[in-house]
């Protein structure tokens, strides 16, 4: 009850309430491509987020690709220095670096895949 | 075709991050929103600017949009934050160049056109302060209900009532309009 009072006060206009609205009633804007200018940059903008992980998964992979294969080859050396027996023994469960490098890439593109398919 | 509700729209754009029905939503309100933002800064290209940097703020919003009060209302709540913001940093901008011993640039406020130019539309809202210019323009403008006005502005609605008595009375007293005048 209360609140109908207080709308229907709201609505009660004096002479002056009545002027205001005359003389701040402006003709509306045309959107002029306004609206169309707005859609294209958050599209834009949702691109770059999209693209953002994977590109720096990418980038963070080629980087990271020299200093790995050193290190690699690094550890393949270090087996030298491990007694024979341990070296024979773990040997077969060492994958070669052939390996590992296609299962990086195949672990990228399943992730990209599978960005891109819930996007 | 039924045209969807401004909620809907709001529902669409949030769930499938879906800038049509944004679009759609900007296409119905943008006339509002820079009419406001034009009343506020009288510079119609910072207007137009502004209310640009509000409907991207507006997206990375939605989904705080509660709907309980109207998307219009909403919109000029960021309206007016954004147009506050922007006055506060070209104001920061000026102290800077003073203290700097520049000549100090205008504010935004100032880009209004030269005194012979004001229309009376302009002539009356220069009587105002900038918050009774705001809430003046959201209620007589928009059109938006006095609760809106203080969802919008963050005051109560008693606040907003007063604002605008007081808006009201400093437009009679300054242009010695008598009561009889108006009809």
């Amino acid at each position: 009850m209360k609140s109908k009072i207080i709308n229907m006060a709201e609505k009660i206009k004096d002479a002056q309430d009545r002027m205001l609205e005359a003389l701040l009633a402006t003709p509306p804007v045309a959107d002029d491509g306004f609206s169309r200018r707005i859609v294209r940059r958050l599209q834009r903008r949702l691109w770059v987020r999209r693209l953002t992980l994977p590109v720096a998964a990418i980038i963070g992979g080629a980087i990271a690709f020299k200093p790995l294969t050193g290190l690699v080859s690094m550890l393949a050396n270090l087996s030298v220095l491990l007694p024979k027996d341990i070296v024979t023994a773990t040997t077969g469960s060492i994958p070669q670096l052939q390996v590992v490098v296609l299962g990086a890439i195949l672990l990228l593109v399943f992730l990209l895949g599978m960005r891109f398919l819930e996007d | 075709m039924i045209a969807d509700t401004d909620h809907e729209l709001v529902a669409k754009a949030v769930s499938a991050q879906d800038t049509t029905a944004f679009g759609d939503l900007i296409r119905r309100h943008q006339s509002h929103v820079r009419n406001f933002l034009r009343k506020l800064s009288g510079d119609y290209a910072l207007a137009d600017d502004l209310a640009q940097d509000c409907f991207m703020r507006a997206w990375d919003k939605l989904s705080s949009f509660s709907g309980r009060g109207s998307f219009i209302g909403w919109m000029l709540k960021i309206a007016y934050t954004t147009f506050l913001q922007s006055k506060r940093k070209s104001k920061r901008y000026a102290e800077i160049l003073e203290s700097a011993g520049q000549v100090t640039v205008q504010e935004s406020g100032n880009h209004t056109a030269p005194v012979h130019e004001l229309n009376d539309l302009d002539r009356l809202l220069a009587v105002l302060d900038e918050e009774e210019r705001a809430i003046i323009v959201m209620s007589y403008a928009c059109g938006l209900s006095h609760r809106e006005i203080g969802d919008a502005t963050n005051m109560p609605v008693g606040t907003v009532k007063s604002i605008i008595f007081r808006g009201k009375e400093k437009i009679r007293t300054h242009f010695e309009i008598e009561d009889h005048q108006y009809g």
